[in-house]
């Protein structure tokens, strides 16, 4: 279990977190929704220690984590074999890499679908290309707590289900994600735990069937929602 | 790039460094070169073998030894710091080196050179880094620290040259650029094998360094101990290269550009291509210093920009695309 207690942070001395606890199943996909500027991005940085709170306490129970930032910026002149390479160089000083981490580099390729783009320089594939191969450096890096920032914008419709089918499939590999999204369709589909942060900052978590509910989003967005529920099938749709 | 093309280019490249090697050696106003080749290896006592020995071969040494610490100490803190104008010169590491230098040839009769010359190094780029934020600078705010501690230091050490009239002489190769004394070449070799073997194990690691800064602090332990060794590497480099050829600025910042247009941006190859043109770079430049205008010595940094300047703006307008996603 992923354990937050008590947590407080601030920017230049405003509060921005006040007093927040929360917990999260471990081995499920967790989903952070909520408007633009309410914390989503903050709330992750706070888990991977890129920030550190004022006060409180988070758990990760030593999970390794892998970190997917909203924005990534990207060396030119290397391959997409070799940008997923890069991984290996991670703590070892040996200057070529072991048969068996170039056949995993292979085999994640063909399970993202991008085998064919092997030899493609980095500056010259698609963003929905790209962000795929960042999930590779995910995976390639054995880490168990997935921490993506908005890891579907820039995909299409087919990719984002192919990605998050692939995110779904490591939740039964013991990999714990916690994933920040704008699709609230999306995201009941694939999500198991929900995390709504509103404008002031209040965080709202529940299991599917209880989050989807339409004073609960109606309270997160400020807006009027309809949600329509057949069992474990949730539609969403605002009210204009 | 494939993997064919990156040998294809090294093989060229070692023959570049062999050419300019066979240049700096046998090339010149005061023998008659080619057949002298297969004469030096029974060294006969005649006048061309003392001319090899005592005046071409040291500076060949120098050459190499300044040419490839300074592509590699360059290539090092634009990994470093994902940013494309690091170097030793405009970081001011380099000035920083060459006071190290100074201080010793003025109060130590220039014992323990080497260490202080280090130690300069090092002072200098852990100013330049702490002065621009440890872990956050950005580009502007790096070169320009970088910048004003170099203007400093350069202005010390003119006004202790100036203000010692009787060493100016054994100093002024630092501020100029040129070939020094104050090193024996075997001490050089030791120091500049040590660094080159240091700084080819640790190599491999920076290809790790290519991934986005976020993404790499989700490892975080690892990355902060792993660069202060590189900036310590990276300032070892440039003190010997300081040693070997006073402070020549230009070097390690159009080398490992022109080596990462070359093979790409995998720093295993970046690392032989580094040695490779960086020797070549100056064996070559210290060949035009040496016969352009005989008998009257160019200084080196000057030939070394005359000849980097055109063709590091050639390679940029062929290949400089390289850089439009290169954002940090």
């Amino acid at each position: 279990m992923i354990e937050v207690r008590n947590l407080s942070f601030s920017f230049d001395n405003n509060k921005f977190f006040d007093n927040v606890s929360f917990n999260l199943p471990e081995n499920k996909i967790n989903v952070i929704v909520g408007p633009n500027g309410a914390g989503k991005t903050t709330l992750l940085k706070l888990l991977t220690k890129a920030f550190l709170p004022d006060k409180g306490f988070i758990g990760l129970n030593n999970l390794t984590t892998f970190y997917l930032p909203q924005r990534i910026n990207y060396i030119s002149g290397i391959t997409l074999y070799e940008y997923l390479a890069s991984i290996f160089f991670r703590n070892s000083w040996k200057w070529f890499l072991e048969n068996s981490e170039k056949e995993q580099i292979n085999n994640i390729l063909n399970c993202l679908e991008i085998f064919d783009k092997k030899d493609i320089l980095i500056e010259n594939l698609s963003a929905g290309e790209l962000q795929k191969a960042n999930i590779g450096l995910g995976l390639l890096s054995g880490a168990r707590l997935f921490l993506l920032d908005e890891p579907t914008s820039n995909m299409d419709l087919i990719n984002q289900v192919k990605t998050l089918n692939i995110i779904k499939k490591l939740t039964m590999e013991n990999v714990t994600s916690l994933i920040i999204l704008h699709d609230l369709n999306l995201a009941s589909c694939y999500g198991d735990y929900f995390i709504g942060i509103d404008k002031t900052r209040k965080i709202f978590c529940a299991d599917k069937l209880n989050f989807f509910d339409e004073q609960v989003l109606k309270n997160i967005y400020n807006m009027p929602f309809k949600v329509i529920k057949n069992k474990e099938d949730i539609h969403v749709q605002i009210l204009n | 790039m494939t993997k064919s093309r990156k040998i294809y280019v090294i093989l060229i490249l070692c023959i570049i460094f062999f050419v300019t090697f066979y240049l700096a050696l046998f090339a010149g106003y005061n023998d008659a070169g080619t057949g002298l080749f297969f004469k030096t290896f029974h060294l006969t006592d005649d006048a061309d073998s003392i001319i090899l020995e005592v005046l071409r071969f040291p500076r060949v040494v120098k050459a190499i030894v300044a040419g490839s610490c300074l592509a590699l100490a360059g290539l090092i803190m634009q990994a470093v710091s994902k940013n494309s104008l690091a170097e030793p010169y405009l970081t001011g590491v380099s000035s920083g080196a060459g006071l190290g230098i100074v201080l010793s040839i003025l109060y130590f009769n220039g014992a323990a050179y080497s260490v202080f010359g280090f130690a300069g190094a090092l002072v200098s780029s852990l100013l330049v880094i702490s002065f621009a934020g440890l872990s956050r600078f950005s580009i502007a705010k790096l070169i320009l620290t970088g910048l004003s501690v170099n203007l400093f230091v350069g202005s010390l050490i003119s006004l202790f040259i100036l203000t010692n009239a009787d060493k100016a002489q054994s100093m002024m190769f630092i501020l100029s650029g040129g070939f020094s004394d104050v090193i024996s070449n075997r001490n050089l070799i030791i120091l500049f094998l040590a660094g080159v073997i240091i700084c080819g194990l640790l190599i491999p690691k920076l290809n790790f360094l290519r991934l986005d800064s976020n993404i790499i602090s989700s490892f975080k332990k690892e990355k902060d101990i792993y660069n202060i060794l590189m900036i310590l590497i990276s300032a070892f480099l440039t003190s010997v290269s300081v040693f070997a050829a006073g402070i020549l600025g230009f070097i390690g910042i159009i080398v490992p550009q022109i080596s990462k247009m070359l093979v790409g941006n995998d720093y295993r190859y970046l690392f032989i291509t580094n040695i490779l043109l960086g020797s070549a770079f100056i064996l070559f430049a210290d060949y035009i210093a040496r016969t352009v205008v005989y008998p009257l010595q160019i200084p080196l940094g000057l030939v070394i920009a005359f000849i980097g300047a055109p063709v590091f703006i050639f390679f940029l307008t062929k290949k400089g695309d390289i850089f439009n996603n290169d954002r940090s």
